[in-house]
């Protein structure tokens, strides 16, 4: 699979779009565009392969499924991930002749994702970086009171911090990846312990995103006991994703009734102690 | 005469937070610019002094970064408290904003953080790659549709919620109800998370021992397996949380260290991915 000049563009002005702190904004941007997912979806349309895009976009979107920024501080790069690792996994897979829906295809995708992610994290520190000079022409025009320049400083200018650190990098990586990707296969032999390495990696990397995703909510080792309901649910049942959301619907009810009344048990208590003062 | 921020205003406030509260991001001034831009609307309809426009905006200069989406209601609220400056009222200045402003970015972003980013998104993902089984775009089209309408109508609900009610609109997020939503919701998250996990991760070990005849007696897999389907990968799970929440490490350090032991473990034959030309 070759990537074309055309082709590179497109992803790059997707990467401007995508990233965090991106020009599709948070909700658009950040939030859709930047899941591997999706940009699995926009990857295989743009390369004229869905059914791989979406395959390779599953694969990393485990990996990163909750990509929380607390503070600004980012272990991952959405850009990088999504608009750099999975074009070049696609290229990798079809490169080595794997099937994206392979348990092998999946492997090689999320550590070759991964690590384009992880390098990535320049990319995002570049952006805010520059930005810090927009930000400057925007505290002069404060001073001056031109306040119709702050719009031209949020939303125009950062097109500028993309342009160096999205655009070109995203493009140049996708159009020069599929030779990378040839010189690494000629060098790491499949059946080599490095290859044999990067696989099991790829397989083991979901881990930490799901784990991510529980520090936000386990507290306690009781807090483990809905998320391995959960994992009953799919692994010893086979009740699949959609239905296994409806079960966990009704337990969020159920629990919410329950705190609901053990919220307002005080308050009416103290109604019933009232009444009996009066009496 | 007293005045009325317009709904055109009020629209074009909130439209600016909507796409630009980090479009000009920096780790020094974070959300800082996106929110002067959300204000700018209103102040320009406010006053048409040029000293009050200048000392108004300079409230907004003050750093500020939350959770983006939920954070929208604390730019309705200011969107009310400058209206009611703008009106003379004698309780509403700069001091009363901007610390109605810090107090509440910090709160407002550990709830946003784990109800939006922690637990709504990973459940629409979490449905939307079931639905993208075997490469079909549905699920990708169906997170895009549902998260965009949510996030969009949901930060327009919050603004104007914030606008309207000032105070009272952050109570429904602190209050008991606020706290049994957020309960139940951390519950239902946990559950499609770990139907995530038994869905798309998948830890296996190649590790047999055989017997003199050369067949295998013992399939660590499928013993474990027989104990509790993909023990192994809830293993793995658990470490990596313990690890992260217990010993602080950053993601990045436990990647490192499951680099390390995919290594060893396929040098000792516990891990083979089974790869052939």
């Amino acid at each position: 699979m070759e990537i074309s000049w055309l082709q590179a563009i497109i992803l790059g002005l997707f990467a401007c779009l995508a990233s965090m702190p991106g020009l599709g904004g948070t909700s658009i941007g950040n939030y859709t565009l930047g899941r591997p997912l999706i940009g699995g979806l926009v990857c295989g349309v743009v390369l004229g392969d869905v059914t791989t895009g979406i395959l390779v976009g599953c694969a990393m979107q485990v990996v990163y499924i909750a990509l929380v920024t607390p503070g600004g501080t980012v272990s991952a790069d959405v850009r990088a991930v999504s608009y750099i690792g999975i074009p070049l996994a696609m290229v990798a897979l079809s490169s080595y002749g794997l099937s994206a829906g392979s348990s092998e295809g999946a492997a090689l995708a999320t550590s070759f994702g991964t690590m384009v992610g992880t390098l990535g994290t320049v990319l995002f520190y570049g952006t805010a970086t520059i930005n810090l000079v927009w930000q400057h022409v925007g505290w002069k025009a404060v001073e001056k009171r031109q306040y119709k320049k702050l719009y031209l400083v949020d939303m125009g200018l950062p097109w500028i911090s993309h342009l160096i650190c999205s655009f070109i990098p995203t493009m140049i990586m996708c159009k020069l990846g599929a030779n990378v990707v040839e010189v690494i296969k000629t060098a790491l032999p499949m059946d080599g312990i490095a290859m044999k390495t990067l696989f099991t990696v790829g397989a083991l990397l979901p881990c930490v995103g799901i784990a991510i995703l529980l520090k936000q909510i386990v507290k306690g080792a009781a807090d483990f006991i809905p998320f391995l309901f959960g994992f009953v649910l799919a692994a010893s049942m086979g009740i699949n994703l959609v239905s296994a959301t409806v079960v966990a619907g009704m337990f969020a009810i159920l629990i919410y009734r329950i705190k609901m009344l053990s919220a307002r048990k005080p308050e009416l208590a103290g109604i019933a102690d009232d009444d009996e003062e009066e009496i | 005469m007293e005045k009325k921020l317009s709904k055109k205003a009020l629209s074009k406030s909130f439209h600016n937070w909507y796409y630009g509260h980090l479009t000009c991001f920096s780790q020094e001034h974070m959300q800082t610019f996106g929110y002067l831009c959300a204000m700018l609307p209103l102040v320009e309809e406010l006053y048409k002094d040029e000293d009050e426009k200048a000392k108004a905006m300079n409230t907004y200069t003050a750093f500020f970064n939350t959770e983006p989406q939920l954070g929208t209601v604390i730019v309705g609220m200011t969107a009310g408290l400058e209206e009611a400056r703008a009106n003379g009222a004698d309780d509403v200045d700069d001091e009363t904003i901007n610390s109605l402003r810090a107090g509440l970015m910090g709160p407002v972003a550990g709830i946003g953080d784990s109800l939006i980013v922690g637990t709504v998104i990973p459940i629409l993902l979490g449905i939307a790659m079931g639905m993208s089984t075997g490469g079909s775009p549905l699920g990708a089209i169906f997170y895009i549709i549902v998260w965009n309408l949510f996030a969009y109508f949901g930060m327009k609900f919050l603004y104007f919620k914030g606008y309207h009610l000032g105070g009272k609109a952050v109570d429904f997020l602190i209050g008991a109800q606020g706290e049994a939503l957020r309960d139940a919701v951390s519950t239902l998250g946990g559950i499609v998370i770990g139907a995530v996990a038994a869905t798309w991760v998948s830890v296996q070990t190649s590790l047999k021992l055989l017997n003199d005849a050369g067949e295998p007696y013992l399939v660590l897999q499928d013993k474990l397996n027989e104990v509790f389907p993909g023990l192994l990968t809830a293993v793995f799970i658990i470490v990596c949380w313990f690890l992260m929440a217990k010993k602080k490490l950053s993601p990045i350090k436990v990647m490192l260290i499951l680099v390390v032991v995919a290594f060893v473990g396929v040098l000792v034959g516990f891990f083979n991915p089974g790869l052939a030309y």
